[in-house]
């Protein structure tokens, strides 16, 4: 036969479950907009009575309550991996369509001011010197027009070389970005460890730690995954960057200019472990400003300089070949074969060879430049391809963040519709722990009713 | 706990945002390409497109070149034309005073043919004026010389050989001077106009009836000389106004081109505009609609 007093117990207990429950539902309501926050469900598990049947345990079948076994935190594990590599690849893509966007700009085509408009200036005004080779005025227009040309090529290869220091800078800042998340996860998982093994709920901590494997992994690409013991290991393509308590670090190594790292491409940007000093498979934001800084930046400036040379060359070869004013041959128009190097050789009017013979007005040279208009393979052409491939792989680029961007908001929706707080679904979880709680009451009352019939009224 | 799909409104709040920054992002580039009127502002745009208009621009250039460079040579052969048309009448008229010699009955006395004599030595200068006309400063007759003259004092032609070319089309060069040498004749030939004409104020001074008779011969010949140039210089003139029309004509081709390319097409732009502000609006209202209602709005 059971207690008397069991039915209060009983009752008692389900007021604690109930008050627990509405407290962890305030909880939810509360977060429902902290961004990280994984909603969290209450475990309620009926209190058995005694299993093992012994002489002093008997059982009347019924059993003592309610406890609260667990508070669950709601999160698929699955679909966090999945959000992180897919908010990695968002990152690179929308990184690599900034740095092209910005690559576009610098080149600014098509237009009627940037540098395919300039070439095309000059070679008119080599044509003006050959309709008026004695002019001066019109040489000098020329040789000033050559010069804008080379400040166009210039300032084009300078705002490379700016969005290439840029980068290198921001990868530094990155790095140690990096590092900092790493050490924080290292550290979050030492309490998380500790605390798991002595009982204690991780739930708040274990969602600043998703918080900040996310945004390890943006920027890095990042894979992570949780441990028996409830730590989270993070790799970098298969090293591990965090595992346990303890983080590695990494830093960025290599050229510090564009000019270094076309020079000499095999020191260049690398991203690598602090401790072995090898590289580190990075994917995300890092990734992409690596790609950045050793590709897509020195392949546009090498692609310049081969405008630069083509240019230089061809036109030199047709301007040495004539006489200036004074008669003499032999020059040439530009020195210097890189975009930086890049100048117009003279400013002496008398200096332009429009001449093919010595010491006449003959200007078939001059001619010859203008015409180098519509050569095949000539600079104008090199540029024009340039831009194309620019304008292709941005292309490419812009339609596979937007398929990634589609991609990733589903993912994203995917994990929040898992983890996220709906507020209706709250609010009839607070109505049914509510109405459980005054349920539970009523059931205390009913036997405190009870037992006042048995002790004050009975037998009086 | 049950699997069911569930929707929470952080899910549906990053949708909705999601969307109408789609929404938001459609109406910002209609409304660039509405400002600016391009289609292609950038190579990622249109890359193939983007090569098109620089190809096009590039030609577009080269073909207003070719119109100035026309224009330039119109003006070296104008001048030319001029110059020859002059010639020619003024060369006519030392052929009256050459015959008005020759006749005995007119010019019987010395002072008479010494008048004639002077008078052709006048023309013979004026000539040699014209010989020396300039366009933009250059001697028209003087080849590529880069001196001030074709011909010196004494009628002799101090130019040179070379030739002055203008480009007028892809690969179409064409001569716009005519040679001093050429069309006056070469120093120390027979048919030298100012040799003859030399010769003309001589014989008419001395009576050397004879000598006028080869004179006029080597005059004709002179004549001869003027008109075939000035039919030759009436041709190239035509050939590059025809070149000049073919590339103006080009440059309006090449500009339609150019916009077929690059522009917008503007009332289909105004109208994909405002489908789009209208599927704008729509979002925002419904997003209003979403986002108010829930479970709190129905409990007391």
């Amino acid at each position: 036969m059971a207690s008397t007093f069991s039915g209060i117990t009983t009752a008692l207990s389900s007021l604690y479950a109930q008050r627990r429950a509405l407290d962890v539902t305030g909880q939810n309501i509360a977060n429902a907009n902290t961004e990280g926050y994984t909603r969290q469900r209450v475990q309620m598990t009926s209190a058995s009575g005694n299993t093992l049947p012994t002489m002093w345990s008997t059982s009347d079948g019924i059993g003592n309550g309610v406890s609260i076994s667990d508070i669950r935190r709601t999160r698929d594990e699955f679909l966090e991996g999945r959000g992180r590599e897919e908010r990695a690849n968002s990152a690179y893509l929308t990184n690599q369509k900034q740095q092209f966007v910005t690559i576009e700009n610098t080149f600014a085509e098509p237009s009627d001011t940037a540098l395919q408009h300039q070439l095309g200036e000059l070679w008119g005004a080599f044509s003006d010197v050959a309709n008026n080779p004695n002019d001066r005025a019109i040489r000098t227009a020329l040789i000033q027009q050559g010069n804008t040309v080379v400040d166009g090529v210039r300032s084009a290869y300078d705002a490379l070389g700016a969005q290439w220091k840029a980068n290198r800078d921001q990868a530094e800042a990155y790095a140690t970005e990096v590092n900092t998340l790493a050490k924080n996860i290292a550290q979050l998982n030492t309490t998380i460890q500790r605390a798991t093994a002595a009982g204690l709920p991780v739930n708040e901590m274990a969602d600043q730690r998703d918080v900040q494997l996310m945004k390890l992994s943006e920027l890095t690409g990042s894979t992570a995954s949780i441990q028996a013991d409830g730590t989270a290991a993070v790799y970098l393509g298969g090293s591990g960057l965090v595992q346990g308590v303890t983080a590695r670090e990494i830093r960025v190594t290599g050229a510090d200019r564009l000019q270094n790292q076309t020079a000499d491409p095999a020191n260049g940007v690398a991203v690598r472990w602090a401790d072995s000093g090898t590289a580190a498979q990075v994917g995300g934001t890092l990734a992409s400003i690596q790609d950045t800084l050793t590709t897509t930046i020195p392949k546009y400036a090498n692609s310049l300089d081969g405008v630069a040379a083509n240019l230089a060359n061809t036109v030199n070869a047709l301007h040495t070949g004539g006489y200036g004013l004074d008669g003499a041959g032999g020059r040439e128009f530009f020195t210097g074969t890189t975009a930086e190097s890049l100048r117009v050789a003279f400013d002496n009017p008398d200096f332009v060879a429009a001449s093919s013979t010595s010491g006449t007005f003959d200007a078939a040279n001059a001619d010859a430049l203008a015409d180098l208009a519509t050569t095949a393979g000539g600079p104008g052409e090199t540029y024009a391809v340039m831009i194309a491939n620019l304008g292709v792989e941005a292309q490419s680029v812009d339609r596979r963040q937007a398929i990634q961007s589609v991609v990733t908001r589903d993912t994203d929706a995917a994990r929040e519709s898992f983890a996220g707080v709906n507020l209706d679904e709250e609010m009839t979880q607070l109505i049914t722990y509510q109405r459980g709680y005054e349920a539970a009451s009523r059931v205390l009352t009913a036997v405190d009713e009870m037992l006042d019939v048995l002790i004050n009224r009975m037998a009086v | 706990m049950a699997m069911q799909l569930r929707v929470t409104d952080g899910a549906i709040t990053n949708r909705v945002l999601a969307n109408l920054q789609g929404n938001l992002t459609r109406v910002g580039n209609l409304q660039e390409q509405l400002s600016s009127g391009k289609q292609i502002s950038r190579p990622s745009d249109s890359p193939t497109g983007t090569v098109s208009a620089m190809q096009l621009r590039g030609e577009s250039r080269a073909v207003q070149q070719y119109s100035r460079n026309a224009s330039d040579g119109l003006g070296w052969l104008g001048v030319i034309d001029t110059a020859l048309t002059s010639s020619l009448s003024q060369t006519g008229k030392v052929r009256e005073l050459v015959l008005q010699g020759m006749s005995a009955g007119t010019a019987s006395t010395a002072d008479a043919r010494a008048a004639l004599a002077a008078e052709v030595e006048n023309l013979r200068n004026s000539l040699i004026g014209v010989a020396n006309t300039k366009y933009l400063d250059r001697p028209v007759f003087g080849g590529t010389t880069t001196g001030e003259r074709a011909f010196d004092a004494a009628g002799s032609f101090i130019g040179d050989a070379g030739t002055v070319m203008r480009t007028v089309g892809d690969n179409s060069k064409v001569q716009v001077d005519a040679n001093g040498a050429q069309v006056f004749g070469a120093n120390g030939s027979g048919s030298q106009l100012f040799t003859v004409l030399d010769s003309i104020a001589n014989n008419l001074r001395s009576s050397n009836t004879a000598g006028l008779d080869a004179d006029l011969q080597n005059l004709d010949v002179a004549i001869g000389t003027i008109k075939t140039n000035l039919a030759d210089v009436g041709a190239r003139y035509n050939r590059i106004e025809t070149s000049r029309t073919a590339a103006d004509d080009r440059l309006l081709n090449v500009k339609s081109q150019l916009s077929e390319i690059e522009d917008i097409d503007l009332p289909n732009t105004i109208m994909q505009m405002q489908l789009q502000q209208t599927a704008y609006q729509a979002a925002l209202q419904a997003t209003a609609k979403v986002i108010q209602p829930s479970l709190m709005d129905f409990l007391r």
